[in-house]
Parts: structure tokens; C-alpha cells; sequence
């Protein structure tokens, strides 16, 4: 079975704003407390939008498999600081959820209606094995479609502002499905050559 | 579907027996033995006890050290097990926190303390396989409290589909001040004790723990003449798309994540002989799973015995699904099913059997093991009896 990529979004943390914009109205109004949160979710909703795909998706047929590597780590950082600072008064019921990297694909989950796969895999700094697993779920009849890519930090120097986040998602479907829908594709094969382009 | 996924090895270091055999902790478990304890917080002083079950490590064994120490011994446990020398197999391990005492440490320590790097949840796989000479794919898989099943299941996917002939699976997590205090401030933990589907449950406990398994293809497995515990028939993920923290109320991401592993499985309602809970022993959860397994199995709900073994351990995150899938196996393997340990008062809304406090006998050739977690992670997983 061909894979092929039909939807794409790269986006810098500096620029989530921007991305939130185009996605109001269209997806469910919920909180989101922080910016990787936010930028999860405007990462996911550009590549929906790329791919021509319409939500709330409201089914399980999209799986969802995101990358995500130490940026997870500054949330954890503001947590427990807060309990060193103040006991066990400062524990944030808030903030400790997203602790959990898995929070992010939540969030995501609950803007898009995404009832699928929900798979989020720890990185070292690139993904080709999240878009590898994504592939192989096609292929194997677990899911239609995969947004599959990752949330890397870029430069643990910079403000979120000075785009300290990045995020890069594909939408990945079979070949023969995106033709039958008329989407668009990327000139990416599926040997794995597109899989490098990933952050 | 692909190839036939099998077990041939099992490893697993949990508060009950810890550091002893398989059947040590085997024989723990059906005996009902309860290993939540009243102990102070792990490295900060928070001026109170709390209830958790914990493994005691050797004194050379620095707090920042109990991850790595727990995975590799139950690694090595699992290799041996498994009389293992294929040095082609991948490894695929589900953690939340991952070495979270090491970033408290450094954070105590104003910044001066462990290498950051030791933190990172990437950092745990490549160091196993590096120890143990393992050269195939290397996954980390954090989904909260479903990370263990999810590794699994995604190594068992790699199995099925040719990719790689071997994979050792599972979790690791360890208990913190950091999910302590977390988990206090959402008043998920009990103030007495750990009681699944009992009218007056209160809360979890926190535990922890490391566990892994050999998966397997059939051939290969048959090829080096390896010992086969079981199958893995079904699995399969689901997210609720609902809420951060709260369970959906009816379940509706682990009701598909069941019928689908169903589904994969070949099985109806009638061919599940045990299911290992999540039974993590709050209200929502406990309540969430019972109405999911009444709607999915309908009237063969009440005759499908179902336990949750956290009652014994306590909660240990990435570890406990590999665990509970483990406990599965082993029901198959010692046509035993272990109980639910403090059950007391009935609670109406919660009537299935749930094996209250004495283990049974009983034929069990299929298992199932449910996971769910925060963010609305659900993950189902089906084993059956090897042939």
C-alpha cells in the first residue's frame, strides 16, 4: 500500500497566534493553558486544513501519533518549582496534568474530535519513527488517516515569543484513498524519503 | 493480519515480592497480600505520610538511580526468562515521568544536581539497549496511564506486520514527590485504602514498578524451541476526545478500544474468560469501566469474572499496564484469577464480579487487560492461550 502526504503544517511557536486565528470558530471552544498546547493544536488544525479535511472529524478512523521531545520537560520544571516553593500548596491541579506529554495529544483530540489512535512517542529530536508507526497503521487497518509529527524544542535559549517551539504535522493517508477524494499530495514517497524531511 | 504474536518471556519487579521470582509475585498476588503502606514522601519533607507502595531498593542505590535499577532488573529478568540471545530485538517501554527523581533532584539542588539529560523520557530505551546489546527498533511510549498496554501493543503491531522478529515490551515508572503532590492537588488519592468497585472507594495509590515482556513471532519462537506463556490476539487504542482529566461517562473511547480488539481478536462477547481492571479505585473510573463492560458485553458482563490488581500494588503509571497484561498471562498459564483486594460494601451502580479478596480458580484461556488514562487514553489488550 503507497502512502502518501496530503496535508502539512511547520510552525514556530513565535507564530501560534497567528495560526490560533484561523481556527476560530471552527474548532471546539476549550481552554488551553499552555502555549504547547496551543501549538499542538494550530499545528494539527493547518495540516487538517492542508489536507482539504473538514472537522470536527467526529469518528475513530483518524489515528493520531505525535513526537514530542524535551519541550514537555519546561512544564515539569514549572510544576515542581512551585512545589518547592510553596509545599504541597503550590502543586498546580492545573498545570499537572499536562506533565503527562500525552495532555497535548488531548488537547488536540478534544479540538478535532479525534476519537482514534491516540499514540504519543518521547523523541530525541526527529520523528521518523513516529511517521514510521503512523504508516504501519494504515497498513495494518487500525486507521483511514494518521496526523502524525512532533513538537521539538528549537532553541531552549530562546522565549516562546522568539519561537523557543516548533512543530511539524502531516496528514498521511493511502494513496488510493486520497485519490478518491481528489486531495492533493506531496511529492513524498513512501520508502521513507519524505519521512527524513521531518524536523 | 499478519504474523502470530507470541510471549515467551516475562520480567517484572512490583512491590509485592520485589526482586523475587515470577512465582513469587504470583503467589503474592492470589494470596491477596496488600503491599500500600503509610510512608513519608520520597525525597521532600511535605510534613505528612502517604499511602503508597513501594519497593525497597539496596542503600547504594541513590533515589535518582531507582529507574534505571528497576528496568534493568526486570530486564534482565525478562531476558533470562525468555533464554533470550537474539541481540536483533527491539525494545518499546512505556513511561510517564520517566527518571523524574533525577529532575527533582536538580531541582532541589538549584540546578546543580544530575545531568539534565538523564531526565529526558527518550533517555531509558537506548540505555537498555545499549546495556543489553540490543540492536532493533527502540520506542518510548508515554500515554499516561495506558503507556505500558500502548508499548506492548505497538510492539506486538511490530511484530505482526514482519518488521522485526522480536521485541521486548512494557513500562517503567517510580514513585516521586512530584505525582504525590500531583495527584493530591486533583484529590485522586485515598486517605484509607485502595477499595476498586467498592461502594465506599475513595481514591488510588500510588505504586511503582517495572515489567516487560518478550513478544515474538510464532515461527521464530518455534525456530529456538522458546517456552510460549500465550498469544496476543487484540489490541487496540482509543482517545475519548472529552476531557483532560475526567473519564467520559460512558466510556466511550474504551468501549471502542474493546470492540475493536475484539474486533482483531475473532472473538464475541462470550470468549473473554478474565478481565484485569484498570480498577484504579476513584468513583469515576471505577464507575466509567463497569457501565463500559455491561455495554460492550451485554448480559455475559456478570458472568466474566473481573479483578483490578492495583488494589494490591498501588498505581504505577507506565509500568502498570505491562503489569496487569502480565497478570493476564499468568491467569492463563495458572488457571487462577487474582482478587480485588479490601472489597467491603457493594456498590450498586458497580455489580459485576469482581473477585472480592480471595483468588479463584478457574479455566481462563482468554484475557483481557484495560487501560485508561489522563487525557482520555483508553487501550484494550487481549491475550489468549498458547495452542
Amino acid at each position: 500500500m503507497l502512502m502518501v502526504i496530503t496535508g502539512r503544517c511547520r510552525l514556530e511557536s513565535s507564530r501560534i497566534e497567528e495560526a490560533m486565528n484561523k481556527l476560530e470558530g471552527l474548532i471546539k471552544p476549550m481552554r488551553l493553558v499552555h502555549d504547547l498546547e496551543r501549538l499542538a493544536v494550530a499545528a494539527v488544525g493547518g495540516a487538517l486544513r492542508d489536507a482539504g479535511l473538514s472537522f470536527p472529524i467526529g469518528d475513530s478512523t483518524v489515528g493520531m501519533y505525535i513526537g514530542i521531545d524535551d519541550a514537555v520537560e519546561d512544564i515539569k520544571d514549572k510544576y515542581f518549582s512551585g512545589v518547592l516553593a510553596d509545599g504541597i500548596l503550590g502543586a498546580s491541579p492545573l498545570l499537572f496534568p499536562f506533565t503527562s506529554p500525552n495532555a497535548l495529544a488531548a488537547q488536540v483530540s478534544i479540538a478535532f474530535d479525534l476519537r482514534g489512535e491516540g499514540i504519543v512517542m518521547p523523541i530525541n529530536g526527529s520523528c521518523p519513527d513516529v511517521i514510521e508507526y503512523a504508516t504501519d497503521c494504515i497498513a495494518g487497518e487500525h486507521a483511514k488517516k494518521a496526523i502524525a509529527g512532533a513538537i521539538t524544542i528549537k532553541d531552549r535559549r530562546l522565549s516562546i515569543e522568539e519561537a523557543r517551539y516548533y512543530a511539524e504535522f502531516f496528514v498521511v493517508e493511502s494513496e488510493g484513498d486520497a485519490v478518491k477524494r481528489g486531495a492533493r499530495t506531496y511529492n513524498l514517497n513512501s520508502s521513507g524519503a519524505g519521512n527524513r524531511e521531518c524536523i | 493480519m499478519g504474523k502470530t504474536v507470541v510471549v515467551t518471556g516475562i520480567g517484572l519487579v512490583t512491590p509485592l515480592s520485589p526482586f523475587g521470582t515470577i512465582g513469587d509475585f504470583w503467589i503474592a498476588l492470589c494470596s491477596g497480600t496488600d503491599a500500600v503502606r503509610r510512608m513519608p514522601s520520597p525525597l521532600l519533607d511535605t510534613g505528612r505520610e502517604w499511602l503508597m507502595a513501594e519497593i525497597d531498593v539496596p542503600d547504594y542505590v541513590r533515589p535518582e538511580e531507582k529507574y534505571f535499577y528497576l528496568a534493568d532488573h526486570a530486564m534482565r529478568m525478562t531476558v533470562s526468562d525468555a533464554k533470550l540471545e537474539n541481540r536483533h530485538a527491539g525494545l518499546s517501554v512505556g513511561t510517564v515521568l520517566g527518571n523524574i527523581l533525577s529532575k527533582q533532584r536538580r531541582l532541589m539542588n538549584a540546578g546543580n544536581g544530575p545531568k539534565r539529560e538523564l531526565e529526558s523520557l527518550s533517555y531509558l530505551v537506548p540505555y537498555l539497549a545499549a546495556k543489553h546489546e540490543f540492536g532493533g527498533p527502540q520506542l518510548t511510549i508515554s500515554t499516561a496511564c495506558a503507556s505500558g498496554t500502548d508499548a506492548i501493543g505497538v510492539a506486538a503491531r511490530k511484530v505482526m506486520s514482519g518488521k522485526t522478529d522480536v521485541m521486548i515490551a512494557g513500562g517503567v515508572d517510580v514513585l516521586s514527590d512530584f505525582a504525590l503532590t500531583g495527584f493530591h492537588s486533583l484529590q485522586a488519592l485515598t486517605e484509607t485504602k485502595v477499595r476498586p468497585f467498592d461502594k465506599n472507594r475513595s481514591g488510588l495509590a500510588l505504586g511503582e514498578g517495572a515489567a516487560f515482556i518478550v513478544l515474538e513471532s510464532e515461527e521464530h519462537a518455534m525456530q529456538r524451541g522458546a517456552n510460549v506463556y500465550g498469544k496476543v490476539l487484540g489490541y487496540s487504542s482509543r482517545l475519548d476526545a472529552h476531557h483532560l482529566t475526567a473519564p467520559h461517562r460512558e466510556g466511550r473511547g474504551l468501549a471502542a478500544a474493546i470492540k475493536q480488539a475484539l474486533l482483531q481478536a475473532g472473538l464475541g462477547p462470550a470468549g473473554i474468560g478474565y478481565i484485569n481492571a484498570h480498577g484504579t479505585g476513584t468513583v469515576y473510573n471505577d464507575l466509567m469501566e463497569t457501565v463500559v463492560i455491561k455495554k460492550v458485553f451485554g448480559d455475559y458482563a456478570y458472568g466474566i469474572p473481573v479483578s483490578s490488581t492495583k488494589s494490591m500494588v498501588g498505581h504505577s503509571f507506565g509500568a502498570a499496564g505491562a503489569v496487569e497484561t502480565i497478570c493476564c498471562l499468568l491467569s492463563i498459564k495458572n488457571k487462577m484469577i487474582p482478587p480485588t483486594i479490601n472489597y467491603e460494601e457493594r456498590d450498586p451502580e458497580c455489580d459485576l464480579d469482581y473477585v472480592p479478596n480471595k483468588s479463584r480458580q478457574r479455566d481462563v484461556r482468554v484475557a483481557m487487560s484495560l487501560s485508561a488514562g489522563f487525557g482520555g487514553q483508553n487501550s484494550a489488550i487481549i491475550v489468549g492461550e498458547a495452542c
